[in-house]
């Protein structure tokens, strides 16, 4: 178990500018830089953590919000255990889009079941005193679209950043658990060793 | 029929001496059996035996008038593919490259792709051999661009006593016997002294019938590439010019790195320098000595961006000169300029084969850091130092500045490693070469930035030279700096000497020239006087040995001046310094900043190497440029390779180092993500038509050529390609030129900037003979403009 789940690909997705390089660099260097460049394409980065007492290597990846680089970072989604929507306090317009952001994730990684894929919610620049989008916004958009965990951080002050992470990892970690108490036992497994290849000529 | 009458016939012959084995076979078989018996045994003795004989008689005859040299081996990319080791590997020892009928001695099959690897390039087999597959097209380096090169120190041998071999320090390849080697050596570097010992100028080419051989003198050092003859001369040149940068970059000064460390040591050194060099790109890059850029065509410009913001967020760290970004061998992204990127490119490649390596053994780290010293020339760390002022001027150059510097590094690539920043006027050279400039030269003033400095008329002296007074380099750089500002001052006078410097060259106007020139630069000297007004008043003396020298006997006078000098040389020095400096803050007083902070650099290199006595003894030929230590940082990110020129402090500096990694290791491990998804797009169909477009200054070749041997089409465009090229940097005013031969026709063009060449696939060639309107191959400029706009070539 702890084997297969060692490798936990978490994928950052949301508007231009809302702090997901921030955050990922927050959580991974605990370094914050002021003159971030915008993120072309996708970048990630690796991260050793023990959650449950499961030891798992997160690999955070950071994409690019702009619409122009949509085809540059599509093709990553493939293959992620989590999701983590992000959005800044003090842009409704970031929050709107997370439903877009949702679908645009689910479309390009080819999630078989949405409803049970561990999403995790983020709303970004807390130190920000002027908010757009309340609290209670944010929860009730939330418990509308599946229940998803949510998330006030803020990379600047590395408030909450760490949490939120740790919750992807449990999410995603709990989701495997019910998939393997879910799935029959008459499956292939794909791990056993095949019987003497060497012999089929 | 016929075999009845054989039969017959032995019959009759064989009858008397077989009539004993006949009456027992006939007592047991049965007449028709026997019959047949006797028939074949007749036919086997008298007709088969003989034949076997008479066919072996005639196959031995012909064997002794043929050579048994096996033809020429040419690895075929499409021969002799391997995509998977033989089951043999461990037992033969060769890794499963070979067949198992390959002859390891003898190499009877031609099987040559295992010799071709690891016999030419003359390294261990082990080392070479294994590619993954991002290293396969680097597996096939072309045999004619180095069939030998040799280093040979001449300061080992002197006395007649001196065997040849003591002087070599480096021969390839390396299985040539050691007499041959002597030989070889001995000639070459025999010929090189006499004739510029004649000629007054170095030797840079000999060509001879089946081979010619870039030469190249630094001091008592000869170096000596010999490749296939219809290789252009500047393309060989450059070749030459790169090995020994390449050395010259991880290895330090030639003199120094050889007390330093061993031969064998070094020998491995140049061999790898050797193989990358020659193998790893088209016959193209070749030819154009261009870098390998990753195929811009087919990935995303935005990466590109990506790259060069990686570089930049690099860059805030101070320590940090300038950076590129490596893929798989090829460039990505670079700050650094051209010649430098090549070399920084070596170790990447050298890393790549490594891991390619390791891979079969053990997984590599999928990420890791090195750091080891480099060295660079003055020039080039200003140029990374203050690039704004740098690059600035040298795109607002002249438009004859590129042609210029095409042709400076056909003369010698050592100019680049002298004061490159100052922006070379077209004049500068031709100053380089004039006799007037000859005059000052004795008094310390090696007129010739590029020619002079490493070469020694009379190799003799040059040992003496050598011998009393180690090569100071923070000495000789200020002397070119001071010279050349001279050379400006006095050509801006008169522009009149630019002929005359053509003719210096041959040996035997020479004297005559001299002469003229001496009385020219007379009047010169007295021109512009408040330019070099302390050069000629500090050494005065020498001006008379100058004066002196282009007489008669060139060789006595230029040993007599060259002794005076060498005799005042300690006091006049450093009244010349002072007073160069000096002059160089009045001179350059458009270009200051970049000047100034030239002449501070040397002062920089004094502080690192001091203790050595500066010399003045330019003409004598030892001085190698200065080279700086600095560091070369990499970062690598499976194919992705981040290489930093950092200052030597970095290594040390855990913050700085921390710094860079931090910025710079999500956004690489995202490129990596990229290239990698992005490299599995397959090259589309060629477009019926075969292109070359080189940028001159950024050193990059695009071209739609298939990497391996092409067709015949392809083989003749590369064939144009290179006699054009060849052509192009010969005749400095030809700009558009079409090669032709029955089946097709090739244009080219070039600009200051760039050449671009172009063939038209499948067109029906209407030659005429004779310059016709009608002729196909004057459409040629027109379809070459409309077609390669879409590659983004703009020749309009």
């Amino acid at each position: 178990m702890a084997s297969k789940s060692s490798l936990l690909k978490v994928i950052l997705l949301g508007d231009g500018g809302v702090g997901k390089s921030s955050l990922m660099n927050r959580y991974v260097t605990n370094k914050f830089d002021t003159h971030l460049f915008h993120t072309i394409g996708v970048e990630f980065l690796n991260k050793d953590l023990e959650v449950d007492g499961h030891m798992v290597t997160m690999q955070i990846w950071d994409t690019a919000g702009q619409e122009r680089f949509r085809s540059l970072r599509t093709p990553f989604y493939r293959g992620s255990d989590c999701c983590l929507l992000t959005f800044s306090v003090d842009d409704s317009q970031s929050f709107l889009n997370l439903a877009n952001w949702k679908k645009e994730f689910i479309y390009y990684a080819d999630v078989k079941e949405p409803e049970s894929f561990p999403f995790v919610v983020l709303g970004n620049k807390l130190d920000v005193t002027e908010r757009q989008v309340s609290l209670e916004e944010a929860r009730q958009w939330c418990r509308d679209n599946g229940g998803h965990p949510y998330f006030e951080t803020s990379a600047k002050d590395a408030t909450n950043v760490a949490a939120a992470f740790e919750e992807a990892v449990r999410r995603v970690l709990a989701a495997e658990d019910r998939a393997e108490h879910l799935i029959p036992t008459d499956t292939v497994n794909l791990h056993r060793k095949p019987r003497s290849s060497a012999s089929c000529c | 029929m016929k075999m009845a009458s054989f039969g017959r016939i032995s019959q009759a012959l064989y009858r008397s001496t077989l009539t004993q084995t006949r009456r027992q076979l006939s007592a047991a078989v049965h007449g028709e059996e026997h019959q047949a018996a006797r028939t074949w045994k007749i036919l086997t003795f008298v007709v088969a035996l003989p034949g076997v004989a008479v066919c072996m008689l005639n196959t031995y005859l012909k064997m002794q008038h043929h050579s048994h040299e096996n033809p020429e081996f040419i690895p075929y990319s499409h021969l002799r593919i391997r995509s998977k080791r033989f089951p043999w590997a461990s037992q033969t020892g060769s890794r499963g490259e070979s067949t198992l009928i390959f002859d390891h001695y003898g190499d009877k099959e031609g099987d040559g792709k295992v010799r071709s690897e690891g016999g030419r390039t003359g390294l261990p087999l082990r080392d070479e051999s294994v590619f993954s597959n991002l290293m396969a097209e680097a597996a096939t380096p072309d045999p004619r661009w180095c069939s030998y090169f040799f280093l040979y120190d001449g300061s080992k041998v002197k006395e007649e006593g001196d065997p040849t071999r003591a002087g070599i320090c480096y021969f390839y390849p390396k299985e040539t016997p050691l007499d041959q080697q002597e030989l070889l050596c001995g000639q070459l570097a025999g010929v090189c002294r006499c004739v510029s010992e004649l000629s007054c100028s170095p030797v840079r080419l000999l060509r001879m019938h089946r081979r010619k051989f870039a030469i190249c003198t630094r001091g008592d050092f000869l170096w000596a590439l010999g490749c296939a003859v219809d290789i252009p001369d500047i393309s060989i040149h450059g070749f030459l010019e790169q090995l020994i940068g390449l050395f010259c970059f991880y290895n330090g000064p030639v003199r120094e790195s050889y007390q330093l460390c061993s031969k064998e040591e070094l020998a491995t050194q140049w061999g790898k320098y050797l193989s990358h060099l020659q193998g790893g790109a088209t016959e193209l890059h070749h030819i154009f000595s261009s870098l390998r850029t990753i195929d811009s065509t087919h990935i995303d410009p935005l990466l590109l961006l990506k790259a060069a913001l990686i570089l930049q967020a690099c860059q805030r760290c101070p320590l940090v000169l300038a950076g590129c970004i490596l893929y798989c061998g090829r460039v990505v992204s670079t700050q650094m300029p051209p010649d430098l990127t090549a070399k920084v490119l070596v170790q990447e490649t050298e890393e790549l084969k490594g891991l390619a390596d390791g891979v079969t053994n053990s997984n590599p780290p999928s990420s890791s850091q090195t750091a080891i010293a480099v060295f660079l020339t003055p020039s080039e760390l200003l140029a990374l130092r203050c690039p704004p002022v740098d690059w600035a001027c040298r795109s607002h150059c002249l438009p004859l500045q590129v042609n210029h510097i095409k042709k400076s590094r056909l003369l010698s690539r050592t100019l680049s490693d002298t004061p490159a920043p100052e922006p070379q006027l077209p004049s500068l050279d031709t100053a380089c070469r004039t006799p007037d400039s000859r005059q000052t030269a004795p008094c310390s003033t090696p007129s010739s930035v590029s020619d002079q400095m490493h070469f020694s008329p009379s190799p003799s002296l040059s040992a003496f030279g050598d011998a009393s007074s180690s090569p100071d380099h923070s000495g000789s750089c200020d002397r070119i700096l001071a010279n050349g500002t001279l050379q400006l001052g006095l050509l801006n006078a008169s522009e009149g000497q630019e002929q005359d410097e053509e003719i210096f060259g041959t040996p035997l106007s020479a004297p005559h020239r001299m002469g003229e020139n001496g009385e020219d630069c007379r009047s010169q000297g007295g021109g512009c006087e408040d330019d070099s007004s302390k050069q000629q008043g500090g050494c005065g003396e020498d001006g008379q040995a100058a004066n002196r020298e282009p007489g008669s006997e060139p060789q006595g006078a230029r040993h007599t001046s060259d002794e005076e000098q060498l005799e005042q040389k300690g006091g006049r020095e450093e009244e010349d310094s002072g007073g160069k400096r000096e002059q160089i803050d009045r001179n350059a007083e458009h270009r200051g900043r970049a000047r100034r902070a030239y002449s501070e650099e040397p002062g920089k290199n004094e502080r690192i190497q001091g203790g050595k006595t500066p010399t003045c003894t330019s003409t004598l030929g030892v001085q190698q440029p200065p080279l700086v230590a600095m560091a070369l940082y990499q970062h690598r990110v499976r194919g992705l390779v981040l290489a930093l020129l950092v200052e030597p402090k970095f290594q040390s500096d855990a913050a700085a180092k921390e710094e860079v990694h931090h910025s710079s290791l999500a956004s690489l491990n995202g490129l990596e993500a990229h290239l990698r998804s992005t490299r599995a797009v397959t090259p589309g169909p060629p477009g019926g038509y075969t292109f070359a477009h080189y940028d001159c200054l950024q050193n990059t070749l695009t071209t739609n050529l298939s990497g391996g041997a092409g067709g015949p089409l392809e083989r003749s465009f590369v064939r144009a390609t290179s006699l054009l090229h060849s052509h192009f940097s010969q005749a400095v005013t030809l700009q558009e030129a079409i090669v032709r031969n029955a089946g097709s026709a090739v244009y080219g063009t070039r600009s200051t900037a760039q050449e671009t060449y172009f063939l038209q696939q499948g067109a029906t060639a209407r030659n005429s003979g004779v310059p016709n309107p009608q002729d196909s191959a004057f459409s040629l400029p027109s379809k070459a403009r409309h077609r390669l706009l879409k590659h983004g070539v703009n020749l309009l």
